[in-house]
């Protein structure tokens, strides 16, 4: 796509942000570029895309409408794919009920609606934690992909960016509340986001790192060297390699290419960056702050357009190890753990899940608040998902996943709802309408059969 | 007996001229019919196809040569003796011998026309740039704190050369201890690392196709590299190439300035250029990078700073960041498979012993074409095994082959382990890490047999490991100071690394053993045969209430799993592994009795057909088994050797070296020696592994 040609982010700002952990955002009103250039008409703002994953499944009887007096799931190993059927209302559109869960939703009732009996399908020989996560986006139907045991290629942040993340320093951001020390999973276990198969798009878990990264004033001008005399290297080395690794080493250039444009599109934003007077986070933050401030970095990133689309994960899938819960919980758990053994941990579960979506309630309500160059809000231009790759944590079940979708997605959703879907629904229905919401005309998505038209404005 | 050998011999002597079509006839003559009085009853007949093996679809000798994973499977169950079952008619021993023979040589004859499986383009692992930019350099210490390296040497004791270990080393865990004992902050001033790479699942961190790059990683590596470049610690006092790469040339009273200057770049780029992209540069990239530098000069930077600039933009470059292979012109004899040339064969030695690039004598040798030389290669790998850059090795791979990062996060009770901890935050799991992999370093240094992996005669303790081993916490112990003597080993409980308290504290849960989780260690690690993840419908563990559990045994408790008829297949190979430990205690100290004064009972029957009663029972029938541990230990440096998982087509070659290391060649070094001269090693793929990716973009 050509730059010139994409829709130009519009970086309209809002005087004081208060952010989590004390940082105070202070952000001056400036025209965006499109309106300085002259027009008296300002330009629509840019269509944003968001996700906000919820690890190791949620709690069902906290979460969905009318299972709060069901009997506890049981253990059901992993790569489960047992059939918990969550279902309490018939397929179709019902008025929303907020559950214990849903609660800190309410103010925002009528901006979300709750999605409930969408299915995953699992491809067997992968942990099932492992692939909830990191195929949650994907773009591929189970066993599509020949020779990889994840039915993973290019996730829907990245397919959306490619059409309305071209002309933002950074096509999309990934963020992961991962404070663990250790190196006990892979990759799989704590990237939602990936280019293709096998290729992951990092995430990124420190947010004094991720703040330096896109607010610090460093000179890039530095890197400038490089990248000619790489881009050459690399074109003669290219030459010289088999197919296949030719295919592989295209990463190389691709990255090489994103800085480059991204150095371009930094200096276009330097005074709104500049202007952008974040406090750095401090080297320590407690549980909660933590994963407030790492979404206020992904909204504010949204704001000024340093991006259009991002995702974020509230915590790894598995990694067995303890999380310390300052701030939410009384001692240190393993989330993972604790999903094994509901019946212990159960009033823990309830509590750090109605946390989480806390937080996502808590940052509709900040988008809700930003003011866009045509006086809609930040949120009326944003579609924002909360949800979970696994329909409970307990039985590691694929099917009936909860999911809750926020936003107006530039006037083309409408919510407020609770839909149910019939049973066999894929996810990726959802996905595909959210595609087409954006304005990215597709037939189908990954395994998808159809759209989920409710939502539809 | 007699007729089955000059059937053989038959058989031998036409395989001479008739290869393929001898294997169809070997195949219905002594194949089948086995297959078919001791096998298709469960494997085929009626629908009942168990572990997805179906032999009586094999029509011919010519449907089993197209699966040559199927070939491997029925060798390893024939050679370890896991088929038939127990249950079932026993296979007579001449038999399975002659059937092991047959399906050996038809691996062999298939394979042989087979490409290994490639090791794609992978761009350095994080240990790996570290040590290469130390190299190239020539530094004398990380550039960025590593906590691959679990352990730290705190006395110059790493000498391979010597062939000796000290009676007594001083040992850190940095990763477990912080920044406590007052060492100068690691690293290079200014410098900023990258993440850790993540360990591939049942491999390790340097698995090419784990190692991609992406823009946000592409953008480390960038400022990496300028701060590296411009780290106030790269001076004259640090860097040994100061001399001949950054300081301003001699200058003599008539020459001019710039010329000078000019022509030492133009030396001092190809020396270093060379180095860096571990091949002779070209001359049109030569003068890119000589114009580069000139450029630098020309606008008034200083000389030193020219080439601090250029060693910024140099680590940048592709041909550093990447490790890779290219075919060659001209093909080679067998189909797919090609000899590495000798710049990359000098590339996979030093990533293999050195975790690095090669050094300038090695790229002599491969310049003159000399390298691949049978005799000069196995000098050079001597050479680099004396070398102290070995010492890479030891700090990366048997950390990972042993999982010990697992135990930077095991965190037993402290209600129920009150001793494991001590003041501010130290755990007694700093000393524990120290145990195997001195252990280890200890057979490396001193080539010994790898059996002493799992049964040695000595051990290394620290005050505080003996008192764990003990079972006595009460003395005073520094935890911070970690000295390690070498003791001879008298106690057999206590020997090897499977037992330790590493492994045993990591594989626990904060407050109980779990035999199955160190039963798969076991089986993972020691003899590389990682159990399948459960099925998709394990049914919950019997629901029992507290006062009923308390008085069973661990072992009473998982029962349910081993019952259901499914479940046991694997269980009774992951099982008894896990359960010969229970009389170490989740922090690793010796036990009789459980909590609840029920006896341990670690009595089990490994591998289907050897019992024993005790855990010095069991570790001698390990130690009978130890063809098992050396083709999965020999499968671990061959897969880390390569930075790929091993394929059918690396079968012969890892028989060949097990049956050498069975003969007595069972020494770490002619091991790795052998790896380092195998056909995998030398050989490379020119064909794209199959299923290539598809929706990449």
């Amino acid at each position: 796509m050509n730059d010139s040609n994409a829709p130009r982010s519009s970086v309209s700002r809002r005087s004081f942000l208060r952010c989590a952990g004390g940082a105070v955002l202070s952000l001056p009103w400036l025209e965006s570029f499109a309106t300085a250039k002259s027009d008296l008409e300002p330009k629509a703002p840019a269509q944003r895309l968001a996700f906000f994953y919820l690890p190791n499944g949620i709690t069902r009887r906290g979460f969905f409408p009318g299972e709060l007096d069901r009997p506890l799931p049981k253990f059901a190993g992993q790569n489960n794919v047992w059939r918990f059927e969550g279902t309490t209302v018939p397929p179709g559109t019902h008025p929303l009920t907020l559950t214990p869960t849903l609660a800190p939703l309410e103010k925002m009732r009528d901006r979300i609606s709750l999605i409930t009996g969408l299915d995953r399908t699992f491809q067997h020989g992968t942990d099932s934690h492992a692939q909830c996560a990191s195929c949650y986006l994907t773009s591929v139907a189970p066993y599509e992909v020949e020779g990889s045991a994840y039915p993973l290629a290019r996730t829907l942040d990245h397919i959306a960016a490619d059409f309305i993340g071209q002309s933002t320093p950074y096509s999309t951001l990934e963020l992961s509340c991962n404070d663990h020390k250790d190196n006990i999973e892979s990759i799989y276990f704590d990237n939602m986001s990936w280019y293709g198969t096998g290729h992951v798009a990092p995430s990124m878990r420190d947010p004094r790192t991720i703040y330096d990264r896109l607010f610090g004033t460093q000179a890039h001008t530095r890197s400038r060297n490089i990248t000619d005399l790489a881009l050459s290297n690399a074109q003669r080395l290219q030459k010289r390699l088999g197919n296949h690794d030719r295919q592989k080493f295209n990463e190389y250039f691709d990255s090489v290419r994103t800085i480059e444009k991204r150095m371009d599109r930094i200096d276009r934003l330097k005074s709104e960056l500049a202007a952008a007077n974040i406090e750095r986070p401090a080297e320590h933050l407690p549980r909660n702050e933590y994963i407030q401030l790492m979404g206020d970095l992904l909204v504010t990133s949204l704001q000024v357009g340093l991006t259009n689309v991002g995702t974020l994960m509230v915590g790894p899938e598995r990694w067995t190890t303890a999380t310390t819960w300052e701030g939410i919980l009384d001692k240190p758990y393993s989330h993972h753990a604790m999903t094994h053994s509901i019946a212990k941990y159960l009033e823990q579960l309830l509590i750090l899940d109605r946390f989480h979506v806390s937080v996502f309630a808590r940052l509709i309500q900040r988008m809700d608040s930003i003011e866009e160059s045509n006086g809609t809000t930040l949120l009326d231009n944003t579609i924002f998902t909360m949800g979970a790759g696994m329909g409970d944590g307990m039985t590691h079940q694929y099917n009936d996943l909860p999911l809750v979708v926020a936003g107006g997605g530039g006037g083309k959703l409408k919510l407020g709802s609770h839909i149910h879907c019939k049973i066999g629904t894929p996810l990726a229905n959802l996905w595909l309408t959210q595609l087409h919401a954006l304005g990215i005309e597709r037939k189908v998505y990954a395994d998808s059969n159809g759209t989920i038209g409710e939502i539809l404005g | 007996m007699m007729t089955s050998f000059l059937t053989r011999l038959a058989l031998v002597l036409l395989s001479l001229w008739s290869p393929l079509s001898l294997a169809a006839d070997e195949f219905a003559t002594d194949l089948q019919p086995a297959f078919e009085v001791h096998c298709i009853k469960c494997h085929g007949k009626g629908d009942k196809v168990r572990g997805k093996v179906n032999l009586l679809t094999l029509k011919s000798g010519d449907d089993l040569l197209a699966q040559p994973e199927l070939i491997e499977k029925l060798l390893t169950v024939l050679k370890d003796r896991e088929m038939p079952p127990e249950d079932e008619p026993p296979l007579p021993e001449p038999q399975r011998t002659e059937m092991i023979e047959r399906l050996q040589t038809m691996l062999r004859q298939v394979v042989a026309t087979q490409p290994f499986k490639s090791t794609p383009i992978r761009r350095m692992n994080r240990f790996q740039y570290n040590n290469a930019v130390v190299d190239l350099l020539e530094l004398d210490r990380p550039i960025f704190r590593l906590n691959e390296r679990l352990m730290r040497r705190r006395d110059d004791y790493f000498r391979p050369e010597t062939r000796t270990m000290p009676e007594q080393v001083k040992v850190s865990c940095r990763p477990l201890s912080k920044d406590i004992d007052n060492q100068r902050p690691e690293g290079f001033r200014g410098v900023t690392s990258f993440p850790q790479d993540q360990r591939a699942e049942h491999g390790f961190d340097n698995r090419a196709d784990h190692l991609t790059l992406s823009p946000l990683l592409m953008e480390s590596f960038l400022k990496l590299s300028q701060t590296i470049a411009e780290s106030p610690d790269l001076n004259p006092e640090e860097v040994r190439s100061w001399k001949w790469l950054f300081a301003t040339p001699d200058q003599t009273k008539d020459d001019d300035t710039d010329a000078a200057h000019a022509e030492a770049i133009e030396s001092r780029l190809k020396r270093l250029l060379r180095r860096a992209f571990r091949r002779p540069v070209d001359p049109e990239t030569l003068e890119r990078f000589t114009k580069f530098a000139n450029d630098q000069l020309t606008s008034g930077a200083s000389f030193e700073q020219t080439i601090r600039t250029v060693i910024a933009v140099v680590l940048g470059m592709p041909d550093f960041l990447y490790f890779y292979e290219t075919p060659n012109r001209q093909d080679d004899q067998a189909p797919g498979r090609q000899r590495v040339d000798d710049f990359e064969l000098a590339s996979r030695l030093s990533q293999f012993f050195w975790s690095s690039i090669p050094d300038d004598e090695l790229l002599d040798l491969a310049e003159a074409g000399k390298l691949s030389d049978q005799e000069t290669l196995s000098a050079e790998i001597d050479r680099m095994l004396n070398d102290r850059r070995s010492s890479r090795f030891c700090d990366n791979f048997p950390g990972q082959w042993l999982q010990l990062d697992r135990l930077i996060t095991s965190v037993p009770d402290p209600e129920k382990f009150p001793k494991f901890y001590h003041g501010d935050g130290y755990r007694a799991s700093m000393h524990m890490m120290a145990e195997p992999l001195l252990l280890f370093e200890t057979i490396y240094i001193e080539d010994r047999s790898i059996m002493e992996l799992l049964d040695p005669r000595f051990a290394w303790r620290s005050g505080m490991l003996r008192a764990i081993y003990a079972g006595n916490f009460k003395a005073k112990h520094n935890v911070q100071v970690q000295i390690f003597k070498r003791e001879p080993l008298t106690d057999p409980r206590q020997c090897g690394v499977m037992t330790t308290a590493a492994v045993m504290t990591m594989t626990a849960t904060p407050t109980r053993t779990q035999p199955i989780t160190r039963g798969a260690w076991v089986n993972t690690v020691i003899f590389n045969d990682p159990p399948e993840p459960p099925p998709a419908d394990v049914p919950p563990l019997p629901e029992a209430d507290h006062e009923e559990l308390a008085k069973l045994t661990i072992r009473e408790r998982l029962n349910a799993h081993r019952t259901r008829e499914d479940c046991a297949g694997c269980h009774k190979k992951i099982d008894p592994l896990g359960f010969a430990l229970e009389n170490y205690g989740p922090t690793g100290f010796w036990r009789d009795k459980y909590e609840n004064e029920r006896d341990v009972d670690v009595s089990g029957v490994l591998f289907d057909h050897d019992e024993f009663q005790t855990i010095v029972e069991f570790k001698q029938l390990i130690l009978k088994e130890r063809r098992r541990f050396f083709r999965g230990f020999i499968a671990h440096l061959l897969s880390y050797a390569l930075g790929r998982e091993l394929g059918t087509a690396d079968s012969p070659a890892l028989d060949h070296m097990t049956a050498q290391a069975m003969a007595g060649q069972d020494h770490l070094r002619a091991v790795l020696k052998r790896v380092a001269m195998s056909e995998p090693f030398l050989h490379k793929s020119t064909r794209a592994p199959e299923g290539s990716t598809s929706g990449e973009n």
